[in-house]
């Protein structure tokens, strides 16, 4: 098998970037990519938009605007009380401003949840499987090569068939519930069917996690400040805690935040498909394959979700790219 | 290799844990203190010389005083909150939400289960609640469902809220009228929880509807020239785990009076009793409320102004009349875009509207059902009892006989077997004395026709449509036609058969030759003669299943899986046809099939094509604009529903 | 080496079998099937109807057995060992399955839980299942038949027909991205954070950001459906076919030209040019971004540095030491393609009614048709294996450093 060429240090990498100057090095080296910092401004103001979307939204979620029986109606349309309609109304009477709010919500929750999620899981299991080696390390990543042989599509679009096809109830805890109801800002039973499709959604996502941190695990426990840790009397969890994916997270953190990207995009693939998240629960990628059957007449109507989903994801396509440049060790500019 | 003996392992160790979930649960735990456990045996012979062993552990539950669904829906029981649902829903803004480009809603309005336009309809039935918010408001006060004030949803004595669950499938449209409804219901103040499953969990044959796994349903039925309706309808086909889930009164409707009517109504041939056997049926099902009817779905199709000779019909299919389609610009080639892709050209194991349009023309028709009626195409005439060709003559029967019962079964009569008699009164036999029943006999004939490779058609195609429609192993669906006969009888020198139907057998729509016509003549490509291939391998022979013989005005000539059907001119067609080659294509996608309609590379899209979504406003507005296009909206034969559960869990 | 390569076959053998079992169970409980949708219409089906058509999909046996006949068509009847039948008395199947009933007995309520009132047994089968729909097992080169998209007729022979169209797409996608993915991700390598790189960086972003479907619809709107509504102002406007492989009669594609031919090269290139251009955007953006990194990565290497000090131009570091060893772990990595070019393109090929694999398989998903959807998976998945090791081969081909044991 290949390895990667890693110099060989005798203390924790880590340490040496520890000091203040280091981080303001990889900002700094951050700030230069021009794009990344658009789009982490960019992204931001979204984001906060979608935190404040009860208190900026101008009607509920799911209101119908029995007042306009222009359905859909173009951005800027007033009904007969008067109310602006900055974003247009939807094919079902619906204020698309609030709704792209509400499903920004929906859309980032879903794509950072599962990032989250899988990025977490990969990196424990890529963390152990390089650090054990052995045993462990075989079964851990045949079951990765496992994963990675089924094509994943094919398979994602039967799984989420069962589970959303089936009203599946996942027995979360009451305050979890809750939780993620107010994240979603949906009612608890169709935060529930975002859960599973999260769920499904991690099935494939954690894989590429793995696959880094255990390459990085794999080379650093070979080295020597690992070595005088575990002479020390170090407990393999505190090894792996503190020092193994604290100097693996670097390109995790890369591969989450193309990830995000990469979620939002299947996420609507799924909902074209016909098996994504339902309405009334709003989120781009629904809002864009509802509006399809109107792309010939009401171009615009698409767009509105459209445009957000693709700056967001390329987006975070640029910040994952302006981290890989700014975190990495040997760029030196 | 250690790393292979540990895969090896954990191999062996998923496939065992597979295996073992997937084993039969074992059986019933040891005896609890009250259940007492037995084993009872039964051994009884069936068909195929298989035998059957009835080998059950059977519990006796004191606690178990009801089966599943026979306890009332403590809040949908309630006739006056059924009523209020129907009086919430305001249809008008149902029909608007889903079919914008529809001027009069009016029209698609249904205020029972049969279309205004049908024969058998006598409507209006008033009994049925309309939109009314007021009274659906007070009804619910009266039913003591109060809205405290402030609150948004209504409650009863007990603090209970109003809230129903609304389960349906995922299709846009369904979503898109339901969220209306969601909004009508909730300015009553009752809550509706919505609840959108696949398809295939909805119409699952162990899931969703046929379990009666709902409160309120919304689906379709498809309305056909036949009312037909006893399975929907009747006391006797609610499903329940007593009588394995058969029957599709789903919603647990038993109205005496409307059972009877029902059933009547399916065992008559004067079309004046079972108008008025449908008119009481009709009135019961407004007074009672167990289902509401909805709307008549839109449905639109669109063709290119250069084609000319379309005949639009709610119960007929469009190609039915392919041979008078004609291109104004004198073209030989119709261009005809379908999203769907035929399955399989035997008609016996197809049911796709797809598969219709194709095989109608390239087949030929036998008869046609314009305007939710029947019409001769083949056929020599119907076979009706006033043309002579039919009889429906008085016989007693006796014990041992073959009658069909009440239930709608071919059965030896016996003590206790219930039957319809002469005069259409149920009577049930005490084993003695004889009884008089109908028995009806048909004469059915068909006009001269010719195979499409010049042999001309014969007795012996009936014969083998009798043969091979009837054949268990064929793949059909049900065999009640098949069932039902005691005699049949076919002429040497016409192409004509005389049915002889057992004792009690009313089918209404008697006068229709109930089979198929094949080519008997055939020679396969492997050398074998058609009439010799048993009916199990029928599906899979080519020269059925793709590019069938006909005696219709087409031919189907070539057939390019994924792409497109080509058929040509029958050259041994009788009657005339206006443009000699017709090309199906597959287009996936609605909007591409409407992108194709408007660059003119397809002349027509049917409405299973064109659908009834947003898709038809481009037409509708290029039809303005460049005039290149025609379309006609009309009102289908499909009619959206919301059956109420009454009975739960 | 052929050490190595036994055991990857024999691992690859297991990873198969494995995804082949995950897959059939996951078909097993996946709701739907092809009796689905059966109570739509109206009409009294029995039991014994029910039971009837479900023995004519075989889904009265149990999941087991009936993975094991579409893998390898066994037992197909009694195990004959010696001249003796043995397990002839196992069942293997449940024909008429009963559900959980409460019936009246004897004045009491009883309850009779879930079974069977007829088992299917080995020695049943040959009479209960003729041959003639059986399957000789997916490893003996037998598909079996499909059961709803073409009812009775053998999958293998519908995944031909689609494959020429699949392939035609694939292929052209793939080598059309390559030729322009590849220089465009050099050129951004040697010009990094140059105007050119940003440009690149962010269309490649676009092309992995950009819903496949929203994408293919825009091009059928302005390509396709503008010109035709724009015809009284704009009468010139050449339009594009908006979908399908072929046309199937001649037509126009503007008023100035003459009419195109069905089944010429011409009208081919016309039906190709949306599907093939959304795809090799796509995958092209895919392909700049990789080489765009690997060649980043190896011009930071001492060796490149070296040549760089040992004072040679710029285009020779670039082209004899940077793109070698750029392009080996491309090599490796397009050998992946490989499955794409049976799988297809769910999405595009749905949009623009391209005959292809992806929509046969995403048609037979939707419409519970297993058969071929196991067909397509397991293929899929012998592909991707076979190609993974190929890389692995090929990495060795490229980096004689690289030597596996």
């Amino acid at each position: 098998m290949t390895t990667v060429a890693q110099p060989v240090l005798a203390r924790d990498p880590r340490e040496a970037e520890k000091s203040e100057s280091q981080i303001r090095v990889v900002l700094r080296r951050f700030m230069r990519h021009r794009l990344a910092v658009l789009s982490v401004i960019l992204i931001a103001i979204i984001f906060t938009a979608s935190l404040l979307a009860p208190v900026i939204a101008p009607f509920p979620r799911d209101a119908i605007d029995l007042s306009s029986n222009i359905r859909p109606a173009p951005p800027g349309t007033t009904d007969s009380e008067g109310r602006v309609h900055y974003l247009g109304i939807d094919h079902l009477g619906r204020d698309l401003f609030t709704r792209v709010l509400y499903a920004a919500r929906v859309s980032m929750s879903i794509a950072i949840l599962v990032v989250l999620i899988s990025e977490t899981f990969g990196a424990l299991l890529g963390a152990v499987a390089g650090y054990y080696g052995g045993m462990v390390d075989t079964v851990i990543s045949r079951i990765i090569e496992f994963m990675l042989t089924i094509p994943s599509l094919p398979i994602l679009l039967i799984i989420s068939a069962i589970l959303l096809r089936r009203d599946v109830v996942l027995p979360l805890p009451g305050f979890l519930n809750n939780f993620l109801s107010s994240l979603l800002l949906a009612p608890p039973r169709e935060a529930q069917k975002v859960v599973v499709l999260v769920l499904v959604l991690v099935i494939f996502g954690w894989l590429g996690a793995a696959r880094l941190m255990r390459g990085m695990a794999l080379s650093l426990s070979k080295q020597d400040f690992v070595e005088a840790l575990r002479a020390s009397g170090a407990s393999d969890a505190r090894i792996i805690f503190r020092h193994i994916i604290p100097n693996g997270i670097a390109p995790i953190l890369v591969n989450a935040s193309l990830g995000i990207g990469g979620v939002i995009v299947t996420e609507s693939a799924l909902s074209f498909l016909g098996l994504g998240v339902q309405d009334p629960t709003p989120t781009w990628g629904n809002m864009l394959s509802t509006s399809q059957s109107y792309m010939f007449q009401n171009p615009w109507l698409p767009l509105v979700p459209g445009v957000f989903l693709v700056i967001v994801s390329i987006g975070f396509n640029f910040i994952g790219d302006g981290m890989r440049d700014a975190l990495d060790p040997r760029l030196k500019r | 290799m250690k790393n292979l003996k540990l895969l090896s392992l954990v191999a062996i160790l998923a496939i065992a844990s597979m295996v073992l979930a997937a084993c039969p649960a074992p059986a019933a735990e040891p005896a609890a203190p009250q259940v007492v456990t037995q084993i009872v045996e039964v051994v009884k012979e069936v068909e195929k010389t298989v035998e059957v062993v009835v080998e059950s552990t059977v519990e006796v539950v004191k606690e178990v005083t009801t089966e599943d669904y026979s306890t009332p829906h403590p809040v949908l029981s309630d006739l006056k909150v059924r009523q209020a649902l129907a009086y919430c829903l305001d249809r008008s803004a149902l029909i608007a939400s889903v079919y914008p480009y529809v001027e009069d809603g009016a029209v698609l309005e249904m205020d029972s289960f049969l279309p205004k336009t049908h024969w058998a309809y006598k409507g209006p039935y008033a009994d049925m609640p309309m939109y009314d918010p007021e009274k659906g408001n007070a009804l619910l006060d009266e039913a003591g469902w109060t809205l405290a004030e402030g609150a948004t949803v209504r409650q009863n004595a007990d603090g209970e809220v109003l809230a129903v669950k609304f389960t349906t499938t995922t299709a846009q449209f369904r979503q898109t009228w339901s969220a209306v409804a969601q909004q009508n219901l909730a300015a009553c103040g009752i809550q509706m929880l919505t609840n959108y499953t696949p398809a295939s969990w909805w119409f699952g044959d162990t899931t969703g509807l046929t379990r009666r796994d709902f409160e309120l349903g919304a689906f379709a039925w498809v309305g056909q020239a036949d009312p037909s309706g006893r399975t929907l309808y009747a006391c006797d086909q609610v499903p329940v785990p007593s009588n394995n889930w058969e029957g599709q009164n789903y919603m647990g409707w038993c109205n005496e009076a409307a059972s009877a009517a029902i059933v009547k109504a399916n065992n008559t041939l004067i079309r004046d009793e079972r108008i008025a056997a449908y008119d009481t049926v009709q009135k019961e099902f407004a007074k009672d409320v167990v289902s509401i009817p909805v709307f008549q779905r839109a449905e639109a199709e669109a063709w290119s102004a250069n084609l000319e000779g379309v005949r639009s019909d709610a119960t007929e299919y469009a190609t039915a009349n392919l041979q008078e389609w004609k291109l104004l610009d004198g073209g030989d080639t119709i261009v005809i875009g379908m999203t769907q892709e035929p399955d399989s050209m035997w008609s016996l194991v197809s049911s796709m509207a797809a598969q219709r349009l194709v095989v109608i023309p390239a087949k030929g028709h036998i008869a046609s059902q314009y305007s939710y009626d029947f019409q001769p195409v083949l056929q020599d005439g119907l076979s009706t009892i006033e043309s002579g060709l039919a009889t429906n003559d008085t016989v007693e029967v006796k014990a041992g006989d073959t009658v069909y019962s009440v239930n709608g079964e071919p059965v030896a009569l016996e003590a206790g077997v219930k039957v319809f008699d002469v005069d259409g009164n149920e009577v049930e036999f005490t084993g003695s004395e004889a009884i008089k029943m109908p028995q009806l006999k048909v004469t059915y004939k068909m006009q001269d026709y010719t195979w499409s490779d010049g042999t001309a058609g014969s007795v012996a195609d009936m014969e083998l449509g009798f043969n091979i429609d009837c054949d268990k192993e064929s793949g059909a669906v049900e065999f009640i036609t098949c069932d039902a006969i005691a005699d049949k009888a076919f002429a040497t020198d016409a192409k004509e058969v005389t049915v002889t139907y057992v004792p009690g057998y009313q089918a209404p729509t008697y006068y229709l030759y109930p089979f198929s016509l094949y080519p008997s003549h055939q020679v396969l490509a492997d050398g074998r003669n058609l009439a010799e291939v048993p009916a199990s391998e029928w599906a899979t022979l080519p020269e059925i299943a793709e590019t069938p013989l006909s005696f219709g005005p087409y031919v189907i000539t070539e057939w390019v899986k994924g792409q497109s059907i080509t058929m040509a001119k029958n050259e041994f067609y009788a009657g005339d046809v206006a443009t000699p080659n017709v090309i199906f294509v597959f287009v996936a996608d609605t909007n591409q099939a409407v992108a194709q309609l408007l660059n003119g590379d397809v002349d027509y899209l049917d409405d299973s094509t064109l659908g009834a979504g947003a898709e038809v406003q481009t037409v509708i507005d290029a039809a303005k604009s460049t005039g290149n296009v025609k379309y006609e909206i009309s009102a289908s034969s499909t009619w959206e529903h919301i059956d109420i559960n009454l009975f739960t869990k | 080496m052929t050490n190595y390569l036994i055991r990857r076959i024999i691992q690859m053998i297991f990873v198969i079998f494995l995804a082949a079992l995950f897959t059939y169970y996951l078909f097993t409980v996946s709701p739907g099937g092809p009796l689905a949708g059966i109570q739509q219409q109206q009409r009294r089906i029995t039991r014994e109807d029910m039971a009837r058509l479900r023995a004519q999909y075989e889904m009265d046996f149990y999941w087991p057995y009936r993975f094991s006949r579409w893998l390898i068509g066994l037992p197909n009847g009694p195990i004959t060992i010696g001249g003796k039948e043995i397990f002839s008395n196992v069942a293997v199947g449940c024909y008429l399955a009963r559900d959980e009933q409460t019936v009246e007995q004897n004045g009491q309520l009883v309850k009779i839980p879930k079974g069977c009132d007829q088992y299917v047994y080995l020695a049943d089968i040959p009479e209960l299942h003729p041959a003639i729909k059986s399957s000789k097992g997916i490893l003996r080169g037998d598909f079996g038949l499909s059961t709803v998209v073409r009812p009775g007729r053998p999958v293998f022979g519908e995944m031909m027909t689609r494959l020429p169209a699949t392939l035609e797409l694939m292929l052209l996608s793939t080598f059309l991205s390559f030729l322009f993915g590849i220089p465009i991700g050099i050129y951004s390598a040697i010009k990094q954070y140059s105007r050119f790189d940003y440009t690149f960086t962010t269309v490649s972003f676009i092309g992995s950001a950009m819903p496949t479907f929203f994408f293919g619809l825009m091009l059928i709107l302005v390509f396709s459906v503008l010109p035709n509504l724009l015809q009284d102002s704009l009468p010139w406007l050449p339009k594009l076919p908006p979908g399908s492989r072929v046309a199937v009669r001649p037509y126009e594609v503007a008023s100035w030209l003459p009419r195109v031919t069905p089944g010429t090269g011409l009208d081919r290139f016309l039906h190709i040019l949306m599907p093939l251009g959304v795809l090799t955007f796509f995958s092209m953006a895919t392909w700049s971004r990789f080489v765009r990194s690997s060649m980043l990565e190896v011009m930071r290497q001492d060796y490149v540095r070296t040549a760089r000090a040992k004072g040679l131009v710029e285009k020779t570091v670039v082209i004899k030491h940077a793109l070698r060893n750029a392009l080996i772990p491309f090599v490796t990595i397009a050998v992946l393609t490989i499955p794409g070019f049976f799988s297809g393109a769910i999405i595009t090929e749905t949009v623009f009614a391209w005959p292809g694999m992806g929509r046969l398989y995403f048609d037979a998903l939707n419409r519970s048709d297993w058969p071929i959807a196991l067909a397509f998976i397991f293929v899929t998945a012998l592909l991707t294996v076979v190609a993974t090791l190929l890389g692995d081969i090929l990495y060795t081909v490229v980096d004689p450093r690289i030597k596996y044991t």
